[in-house]
């Protein structure tokens, strides 16, 4: 995109959010399905949709990160950033003529404990569709590069209360779809990594932010507490580490734009190595900045708590990626 | 902070520039340090060889003896050092930011050319026992008479002075301004009556740092540099790029001890404890980090930016990178801390200083809070 478009279009994905941040823990069906179809008329499951795409993975970057900001029901990062991706790398092994069981929107499916499904190379688990809000359908692909449309069954109970997740029934029908060549492969896995730390970063400066603004309004012992050294180290050590995390994410989305597969997913894994422990201790930090009120169900503290915890533990944990990344490359 | 797509990318020339300094390197073969020479004689021979070649001051504009390039050429001439283990280049540039954003067109054009060739060896005389990371506190004191100075005073810390030919001296000119306006900034020859140097010993046994002693040292007013108080904002723009991991050089080093700690863990693999290969793995992801760190602030400073108090972000990722690194090393080789030893115990020792040096970790956060977060001031 030019960049007055991506401003264009940013800007119109800020007003959107401002205006469907969930004001509470408990956002009603009716309410998530309003959200989720305003949020379809922007038409972004379209910017990586084609080929070549319509923005850069760098812009569609900076959009997660955006809807990371503020607590959001909607799907943006499986059905409008991953889902299409999919499908594009897919190419003409993308199926027109049969109506696919993936249905017209889907998201992706990952692996009972929400990492990248890891069958044909262990025992095949149990799958579940991730962030499903308006998702008909879901994509799972093994780590042989094999992609699977399935079915979605019921809404399964997570601790992210904004995310939606529903199991895919076993043994429901499944439709094969294609097979990603190994630079696909690594080119996909460095693309989720990327979109999905990049809505963790999102979320973690948008909660240090707003502990900042707290700090310089409350008031103890007679004056702001944002004037207590104790209380501005935390909050200029969490700016690092939401600096690192900036960094680390941007610089491997540029690389999906840029450098060669290998060299991709190599920073999309220390981006997500770094976010799944940077974003979250930033998260508890703010918690101690806001005291008491983060503790309760009325704050959003827990909204974004739950969903950079989880976060956490989506596609690839930090045991995953520090065992992966302390050795050389050529011997993977 | 930006928020819109950055250029993470080299510029177009730098594979040019890289195979051209291969090339140079191919036909000048590294000097041999020789028994007994001290480390700094030896750097200086070596930055003279380097300079011949046009290899020092890249970033540094043409008119001033460098090349007019960007910040993103010399680190990668440093990558490429350290690639092959020499020794890196010299850590001139926060002293040339200096001259050049508060010195006279005469100084810049008299004394940069000089400090790029190594002509000149300078150090830097900012803290004083007194007055470390608060260097607002200083006392050093030049007293004004006319066309020059007599300055009184000790510093400390001051690295290599014993081998520098001039001093980048801080001093208070008015005792009844507040620090921060009070404060000037001299180039003072070491040789000048009344200066006394005495090198103090480090922890890790070297003799890097100095005292500084100046009994009524005579500076002339030519040798001020910039206007009388404009040594605050001098001093803030020098440690600015001195806590920028791109311009102090040490990223390709932990590239060459990360790179040893993963080959170590491969040719160990099984018999390395896990909680040890994740450690590794950790370190690899905070060298990564700062590598991306410092390719976004080189993209931001393409677009424009200045060093300014988010070099104080850097330098604590930085702090974090080498003081886990070093750790982590001791734990992978353990002979070094218990056989005969090499030089990685010295240099895990060098790098508790990282958290002291140019502004303790507490300053820097305390930066962080004040002037990116503006946070109120304590009571």
């Amino acid at each position: 995109m030019e960049a007055e478009e991506f401003l264009l279009v940013r800007d119109m994905f800020r007003s959107f959010a401002t205006r469907f941040r969930a004001s509470s823990a408990d956002v009603k069906p009716a309410t998530r399905a309003a959200a989720q179809e305003a949020l379809g008329e922007l038409g972004l499951g379209e910017l990586r949709r084609t080929s070549p795409p319509a923005a850069t993975v760098q812009e569609c970057a900076l959009l997660a990160e955006e809807h990371g900001k503020q607590p959001l029901t909607t799907s943006l990062i499986g059905t409008a950033l991953l889902a299409p991706e999919l499908l594009r790398l897919l190419g003409d092994d993308a199926p027109d003529e049969v109506p696919p069981v993936h249905g017209t929107t889907p998201t992706i499916a990952l692996a009972r404990d929400l990492r990248f499904p890891d069958f044909p190379r262990s025992h095949p688990g149990e799958l579940v569709a991730w962030d499903c809000e308006g998702a008909d359908g879901a994509l799972c692909v093994t780590s042989d590069g094999s992609v699977t449309g399935v079915g979605l069954g019921p809404p399964s109970p997570s601790a992210d209360l904004l995310r939606g997740i529903r199991s895919v029934p076993p043994g429901s029908p499944s439709h094969a779809l294609g097979r990603l060549d190994p630079a696909a492969l690594r080119h996909w896995q460095a693309y989720a990594l990327v979109i999905v730390s990049s809505e963790l970063v999102g979320a973690a400066a948008s909660f240090v932010r707003q502990s900042v603004e707290y700090a310089r309004d409350r008031r103890q012992y007679g004056r702001e507490i944002g004037s207590f050294q104790a209380v501005q180290h935390l909050l200029a050590d969490a700016t690092v580490l939401v600096e690192a995390c900036t960094s680390a994410t941007r610089y491997a989305a540029w690389c999906l734009d840029n450098e060669p597969p290998g060299t991709a997913l190599k920073a999309a894994r220390v981006a997500k190595a770094e976010v799944n422990d940077s974003a979250l201790e930033v998260v508890r930090t703010g918690m101690q900045v806001f005291g008491g009120i983060a503790q309760t169900w009325e704050h959003d503290a827990h909204l974004y708590l739950r969903k950079v915890l989880t976060g956490a533990m989506t596609l690839a944990t930090t045991a995953d990626l520090l065992t992966t990344l302390a050795e050389p490359e050529a011997v993977r | 902070m930006t928020d819109t797509p950055l250029d993470f990318g080299d510029p177009a020339d730098l594979d040019q520039l890289r195979g051209r300094f291969r090339a140079w390197l191919a036909d000048h073969p590294l000097p041999q340090r020789q028994p007994d020479e001290p480390v700094p004689v030896f750097l200086r021979r070596w930055h003279r060889l380097l300079h011949s070649g046009g290899w020092v001051g890249l970033d540094v504009p043409r008119q001033y003896g460098g090349q007019g390039l960007t910040a993103l050429h010399q680190v990668a001439i440093s990558d490429e050092l350290g690639a092959c283990r020499a020794p890196g280049i010299p850590r001139i540039g926060y002293l040339a930011h200096a001259l050049l954003e508060f010195g006279s067109e005469e100084q810049r054009g008299r004394l940069l050319p000089r400090m790029l060739a190594g002509e000149d060896v300078w150090c830097q005389g900012f803290s004083e026992p007194g007055a470390g990371s608060d260097l607002a506190g200083m006392t050093t004191f030049a007293e004004r008479h006319e066309g020059h100075y007599t300055v009184r005073g000790q510093k400390l810390w001051t690295s290599y002075a014993q081998y520098s030919g001039l001093c980048l001296l801080l001093a208070r000119t008015d005792r009844s301004l507040p620090p921060h306006k009070s404060i000037s900034a001299f180039i003072l020859p070491l040789d000048r009556p009344g200066v006394t140097v005495r090198p103090l010993r480090a922890a890790n046994g070297d003799d890097e740092f100095c005292e500084l002693f100046l009994d009524d040292v005579r500076i002339e007013d030519a040798e001020r540099i910039g206007a009388e108080g404009d040594g605050w904002p001098l001093a803030m723009t020098t440690v600015s790029y001195e806590r920028n991991a791109l311009d102090t050089g040490h990223i390709s080093t932990y590239g060459l001890l990360v790179e040893r700690l993963r080959r170590s863990a491969h040719d160990r693999r099984g018999e390395l404890p896990d909680g040890l290969l994740s450690e590794i793995g950790r370190c690899v992801v905070d060298y990564e980090v700062l590598v991306a760190h410092a390719r976004r602030r080189t993209a931001e400073r393409r677009g424009g930016q200045v060093a300014g108090p988010e070099s104080s972000v850097d330098k604590l990722l930085m702090t974090r990178t080498e003081q886990r690194l070093y750790e982590t090393a001791l734990k992978v080789f353990p002979e070094e801390v218990f056989g005969e030893g090499g030089g990685l115990f010295g240099d895990y020792l060098y790098s508790r200083a990282a958290s002291v040096y140019g502004g303790t970790s507490q300053i820097q956060r305390n930066i962080i809070a004040k002037r990116i977060l503006r946070l109120p001031s304590g009571g």
